[in-house]
């Protein structure tokens, strides 16, 4: 605990950029793929060269249904159906990006970039760097990520470090139906290249998503989606919820977690979190990724690197197990970090 | 035409024996993927592509993006890392030429990544309605990639403004093609994805020029990609500096049987043809001597274009 520790959360300083952003609770209720499947629409609507790509994206509206209705609309030239092919879909929307059209790719799975690595990290990240910067790469990559429930070893990862790990894509994870729609947008109208992580277990979370055709989030500025005072928590993806879910049972013990969902991992806002720890003077960082060598190995050290004198505890780290995701729907909850673990971790972390 | 191709032929060869030349007198930083007696596919294909047509070159030699038009001067500045390249300076041995004005948008490191990228640069073209055709050039090491197969499928189906021209030397680095096809023809793997597989002589740049004519109107006409086969030689190693210790078919490296320059000086006046060689060789040592004068790339580029 903090040496003062107020009974709710001050705020100290002015509300960020990145709050205002966040949508306000009169909008529309709507879940989650519906909310990018509305920022599809409107950005086709709005520029004509936007046009999408992918396995079974058109008639059927994709596997988890998420273009749904496009199809009709804008035609087979506009929404492309796919072989089970990757490697054209990452490499042809790249080869697409650079003569003048920009293409919005959806592979199946995130899984399945593996499949399409060089297209991914080779072509789509440095095909501007390796030419002179005389070339850009507007497309976006998107990646239903996450467990599911039963889908497996192959299909149940979250690889969104390996975007990190490769200078020149933005990295974007969606913790909510309004951020995914107007994270979808401006990754959309991003002249650089995007890897739009999309939970695939939070396709049907409502919540409240602004109609605006013009409502925007921007790269790069992170969310406090709580406020408190005791420990700084960053989460991303799924674990926003349950962090947000474990804070609640804390705050009836009297400990204050802050909340802050980063949003985009590149760019990553460190000042948001680096605030929020000089005052809390604790962290923990939370991820579904595999804990080793995961997004917040980079996180923690950064804030170790920022912030190490206003730290009263090491900065902790959540995050799947070293093992593989097990196809049983019960064993996966498992090797991901629960609610609960993170509260008696956060628990644990204030005590120190 | 044949005096055209022939000023093509002579200005890429002219830069080819210079490159060759230099790097063994005075070596090289980077590698040099040399591509002597290929000439008259690089000069022949390009010449039937419109100024805004894509291209996406191929590692054995600077021929493609020469007679696309680019500068000899820039594509030495980035053949030898100097800041006059087209990269800026970041370049250094086989590099990524560009020039998005004239269509030339770049190479892969991985060999066989064009196929798919160019597949892209298609659908952009059919979209967009711009008429432009994408000539991807590749050679029959590269035909082995599923990146081909993988674009060939869904650029014949889509009908896309595509025509790939494979550069048979017969050689993927240390293993021949015998060893590699189980058919004697690589057009003959076009068969199986409905598009047209042509062999076509790789020494004679006019019959290649006419076998691009006739793919690149059928793909401007909307009918779709054509896969051209260019039966030539490797007359040098894969790198300069390889031995070839491989090969006991390896000639001096000089010699250029059923030379393309010989082929074509047989169809142009002879005294046109020497005022045209002798152009190319001073053009090719010009730009040389201007290029070694350069200052290397600066080190401010090194994080340059990553990001717009």
């Amino acid at each position: 605990m903090s040496a003062e520790p107020p009974p709710t959360s001050v705020r100290t300083f002015p509300p960020s950029a990145a709050e205002s952003a966040n949508a306000p609770s009169e909008a529309p209720q709507l879940g989650y793929a519906r909310a990018i499947n509305q920022a599809l629409g409107e950005e086709m609507r709005r520029d004509e060269r936007v046009w999408m790509l992918g396995q079974d994206v058109g008639k059927m509206g994709g596997v988890f249904g998420v273009t749904r209705g496009l199809f009709d609309e804008f035609g087979a030239a506009r929404v492309r159906d796919t072989t089970l092919n990757e490697t054209f879909i990452v490499g042809a929307a790249a080869g697409a990006a650079i003569t003048g059209t920009i293409p919005v790719a959806e592979l199946q799975f995130a899984d399945f970039m593996l499949i399409a690595g060089d297209e991914v990290f080779h072509k789509m990240a440095k095909w501007r760097y390796m030419h002179g910067g005389k070339l850009s790469v507007p497309m976006v990559l998107r990646l239903p990520t996450g467990v599911l429930g039963g889908v497996g070893a192959e299909h149940s990862q979250s690889l969104e470090v390996l975007g990190m790990h490769f200078p020149g894509l933005k990295v974007v994870l969606p913790a909510t139906p309004a951020d995914a729609k107007g994270l979808l947008k401006t990754a959309i109208r991003d002249p650089n290249p995007v890897l739009f992580f999309e939970h695939k277990g939070m396709y049907r979370t409502k919540g409240p998503v602004p109609e605006d055709p013009e409502f925007l989030v921007p790269f790069g500025e992170a969310a406090v989606r709580r406020q408190g005072t005791d420990a700084t928590v960053v989460a991303t993806g799924l674990m926003v919820p349950r962090a947000l879910e474990a804070a609640e049972k804390l705050a009836a013990e009297g400990i204050e977690l802050e909340v802050i969902d980063p949003r985009t991992l590149v760019p990553l806002d460190m000042e948001t979190i680096v605030a929020s720890v000089e005052r809390t003077g604790r962290a923990i960082v939370v991820h579904e990724a595999v804990r080793t060598a995961g997004p917040g190995a980079e996180i923690a050290a950064r804030i170790q690197e920022a912030a190490f004198f206003a730290l009263d505890a090491p900065v902790w780290r959540l995050g799947a197990l070293d093992t593989s995701i097990p196809q049983s729907p019960d064993l996966e909850q498992l090797v991901i970090p629960s609610a609960a673990q993170i509260e008696a971790a956060a628990r644990e972390l204030v005590a120190i | 035409m044949e005096l055209d191709l022939y000023r093509e032929v002579s200005r890429i060869r002219a830069l080819e024996l210079l490159l060759n030349r230099h790097i063994e007198e005075h070596g090289f930083g980077g590698f040099w993927h040399p591509g002597l007696g290929q000439e008259a596919i690089q000069a022949g294909a390009v010449s039937a592509l419109r100024r805004d047509d894509y291209l996406f070159y191929a590692h054995r030699g600077l021929g493609y993006a020469l007679a696309k038009g680019m500068s000899p001067v820039t594509l030495l500045a980035d053949l030898f890392g100097r800041s006059g390249g087209s990269v800026g300076g970041k370049g250094g041995g086989t590099v990524h030429f560009v020039d998005p004005e004239l269509g030339v948008l770049g190479q892969g490191g991985t060999v066989g990544s064009s196929f798919v990228l160019g597949a892209g640069a298609g659908i952009s073209a059919q979209m967009l309605g711009t008429d432009q055709v994408v000539a991807i050039f590749f050679g029959d090491g590269a035909a082995a990639r599923g990146t081909w197969h993988e674009a060939a499928l869904t650029a014949s189906v889509w009908k896309l403004p595509l025509v790939w021209i494979c550069e048979n030397n017969g050689w993927a680095i240390s293993v021949p093609i015998a060893e590699q096809s189980p058919t004697e023809n690589i057009a003959d793997r076009a068969a199986a994805y409905g598009v047209p597989g042509v062999v076509v002589d790789g020494q004679d740049a006019v019959a290649v020029r006419e076998a691009t004519e006739e793919a690149v109107a059928r793909a401007r006409a909307g009918e779709g990609p054509t896969l051209i086969e260019a039966k030539t030689l490797r007359i040098r190693g894969h790198f300069e500096g390889d031995k070839q210790a491989y090969r006991e078919d390896a000639g001096d490296g000089l010699e250029v049987p059923r030379d393309p320059l010989k082929i074509l000086r047989e169809r142009v006046p002879a005294e046109q043809a020497d005022r045209l060689d002798a152009e190319a060789k001073a053009e090719a040592e010009a730009a040389l001597e201007q290029v070694l004068a350069m200052p290397p790339g600066d080190p401010g580029v090194i994080t340059d274009g990553v990001w717009v």
